[in-house]
């Protein structure tokens, strides 16, 4: 296991985070899809610092999953906001942010 | 601080005093305590500018008070103060004792007014003598201007007393157009001045160029504030105020300001020929044209109106040739046969509610005090011998003979031949023969407010002649009188107008203006010039502000327009990207971060 294989599989998640950010309808999908993206993140937080040496990464991936947690819960409310407006959390459904 | 400074003091101050304790109205709504208040402050101005004129008589030596007024950083740029010297001191004498006359003259000829207004017009007097003697005793020319400035305000108020009447109202505003546009003069002369000398001395020494350049813009002051034509037209339409406004106004004070500014700066005027050469032609000029104006006029003021401006030509011409003493002391006599004239014509309009000469006639039986100022007033304005103006006018045509070929003497001349004939014909047709109307016959003497001044009018316009030599001595010059062809020439052409008046009106004819006379009506139009200015106002000023008008609608503001337009469009144009799907909005960010990645990578 090395150091690029590590960034690889987190390289391999953002993609997977990014595709179904952008093609998934549902509001939970999305959601679901950005911890994906926060995670590649947070993996490679930690790589750097287990090959790098320090613990500055696992700091930083502490804090952001810190972060992704508060990040959940404000997702969750709007999901759960949006689903008791018009009883679907189709997003393509949603179109008032405008003007 | 010396006597003569304490006197000027005094006599600058009293009469703000007076104007200050005026300012809350219900000082001046009870009408008579403002006028007591106004002519205590008017007599303890006189009194105390006679006793300074005493004192300058037995020692003349010239006095400042002078403390730092405007700063700049650590350098003062002007003082302010008081300077005392024979001009001073001579002047404010005078126009201390006419305004005082002309407001105790007021308690008469105003007393039907309501009286709030009564006291409002005494509170003005306060303010004007106030402003003139700031003017008369300013130690600098910046100084000077300040007051030159407060009289154009306070004529303003003064010439628009009935300002509910349109007629005086309209003149009042053009008074102070006409003497502001001239005043741009004074003050880009000052500018000038300053740049060139670093002061504001009226002896400062300057390059032959820059004095003229300077004096050339104080002229243009002069003209406008001593009613000079072109300019003049200011001053007949200046009548519409009330008479004895009239007379503060027209013989002792504000058109005195332009020459006394003459006078005063007589260091730097005598600096450069160009402008004493302008001014000599320019005053013969006006004198002879506003005497031919003088011919045609019925009524009494405007008479009085066109032989001012015509008797200020004569100060200006004399000013011109270099005399001092001769504009000086004409000016002097000047201001107390003319203010003499007009209270005495404001006496007569009083009792027979007319200003037309038409209306009068007789009135020499039955107002015969008022008659006799008026007689003694007209003889010497006309320069009969033995009367003040005789002596003054000898001077100015003394000064003037031989100057630019002998052509302004001569217009001087014919103006004095005029100025006798005019004011022979509103003699006899005004105060005898038989009265025109029943007005006229049931005229009568005014009560003793009028009379008092109008002795002593009469009086000093008398005597004063024979006071040539020390006034002469106050201004450092000598004075004898010859009799030499000049005061014969005079003297015989003063007699010869009366003569010819006599001859022509004199005689039971009641014709005011006989057909041989009104062609100069018809040519020497008094509107002619009014319509000249009309004309440029319409046609140029007019003109050009609806170009200017035209630019800003349509160009400068068509650009703000079009600026705002095109935001307008392009917003709704980039409108439709904003699809309120979030989706949308992640493709957005995604393709940016892409973008943003590629940048870096690729750079």
């Amino acid at each position: 296991m090395t150091l690029s294989t590590c960034l690889l599989l987190a390289t391999a998640l953002f993609a997977v985070g990014i595709y179904g950010l952008l093609t998934r309808r549902q509001a939970m999908a999305v959601l679901l899809c950005i911890e994906l993206m926060a995670n590649a993140a947070n993996l490679c937080f930690v790589a750097f610092s287990r090959f790098r040496g320090g613990v500055t990464g696992q700091v930083f991936a502490a804090f952001s999953i810190a972060l992704t947690v508060a990040e959940v819960a404000v997702g969750l409310a709007i999901v759960i906001l949006l689903y008791r407006s018009r009883g679907d959390t189709r997003l393509d459904l949603a179109s008032e942010m405008k003007e | 601080m010396s006597p003569p400074i304490l006197l000027a003091l005094v006599a600058l101050f009293a009469p703000a005093v007076a104007a200050l304790l005026l300012v809350p109205p219900a000082a001046r709504r009870q009408g008579w305590p403002a006028a007591v208040v106004c002519i205590l402050g008017s007599v303890v101005s006189f009194g105390a500018a006679l006793a300074l004129l005493a004192n300058q008589l037995g020692d003349p030596t010239p006095q400042t008070l002078a403390v730092p007024w405007l700063h700049a950083g650590t350098a003062v740029v002007a003082e302010a103060g008081v300077h005392v010297d024979g001009v001073a001191a001579s002047m404010l004498a005078v126009v201390t004792l006419v305004a005082l006359c002309v407001q105790v003259f007021s308690l008469g000829y105003m007393h039907d007014e309501p009286a709030p207004a009564f006291g409002r017009y005494f509170a003005y007097h306060a303010l004007f003598l106030f402003s003139m003697n700031v003017l008369v005793v300013a130690p600098n020319l910046l100084q000077l201007f300040v007051g030159w400035e407060l009289v154009g305000v306070t004529s303003y108020l003064l010439i628009g007393f009935y300002f509910r009447k349109p007629s005086a109202a309209h003149a009042a505003v053009k008074a102070f157009w006409v003497t502001k546009f001239a005043d741009m003069g004074f003050l880009f002369g000052l500018l000038t001045l300053y740049c060139a000398s670093g002061g504001f001395r009226w002896d400062a020494q300057l390059a032959p160029e820059t004095a003229t350049a300077v004096t050339l813009l104080f002229f243009l002051a002069v003209v406008g504030k001593s009613a000079q034509f072109p300019l003049h037209v200011w001053l007949p339409d200046a009548m519409e105020g009330p008479t004895p406004v009239s007379a503060l106004l027209h013989a002792a004070t504000m058109v005195a300001a332009g020459v006394f500014l003459v006078v005063r700066a007589n260091p730097l005027f005598a600096q450069s020929e160009t402008t004493r050469t302008l001014m000599l032609g320019l005053g013969a000029g006006t004198a002879l044209f506003a005497a031919l104006l003088a011919l045609v006029q019925t009524d009494i003021k405007k008479v009085l109106a066109y032989s001012t401006c015509s008797q200020l030509g004569y100060m200006v011409a004399a000013l011109g040739a270099g005399s001092v003493l001769g504009g000086f002391f004409h000016l002097t006599t000047h201001a107390f046969f003319k203010a003499l004239l007009f209270l005495a014509a404001g006496s007569a309009i009083h009792a027979v509610h007319s200003n037309e000469i038409g209306a009068m006639g007789g009135l020499a039986k039955r107002m015969p005090l008022t008659a006799a100022a008026f007689v003694i007033g007209a003889l010497s304005l006309a320069g009969i011998p033995g009367f003040s103006g005789f002596f003054s006018k000898d001077l100015v045509l003394e000064a003037v003979e031989g100057k630019l070929g002998s052509v302004p003497w001569a217009a001087l001349l014919a103006t004095a031949f005029l100025t006798a004939f005019y004011m022979g014909k509103v003699v006899f047709v005004a105060f005898f023969g038989e009265p025109s109307g029943e007005n006229a016959k049931h005229a009568h003497e005014p009560g003793w407010s009028m009379r008092g001044p109008l002795v002593i009018l009469a009086i000093l316009s008398l005597v004063l002649g024979y006071f040539a030599a020390p006034f002469a001595k106050l201004h450092g010059e000598t004075y004898h009188f010859e009799v030499g062809l000049g005061p014969i020439l005079g003297a015989t052409l003063g007699v010869g107008g009366f003569a010819a008046a006599y001859l022509v009106f004199g005689r039971g004819k009641r014709e005011t203006v006989p057909a041989p006379m009104a062609w100069i009506g018809r040519i020497a139009n008094a509107g002619i010039v009014d319509r000249i200015y009309e004309l440029g106002y319409r046609r140029v000023t007019l003109v050009f502000a609806d170009a200017l008008a035209w630019f800003d609608r349509y160009v400068v503001d068509g650009l703000i327009n079009l600026l705002g337009y095109s935001t307008l469009e392009a917003g709704a144009a980039a409108r439709p990207i904003q699809t309120g799907l979030a989706t949308d909005y992640v493709t957005a960010v995604v393709v940016g971060a892409v973008c943003v990645a590629a940048w870096a990578v690729t750079r």
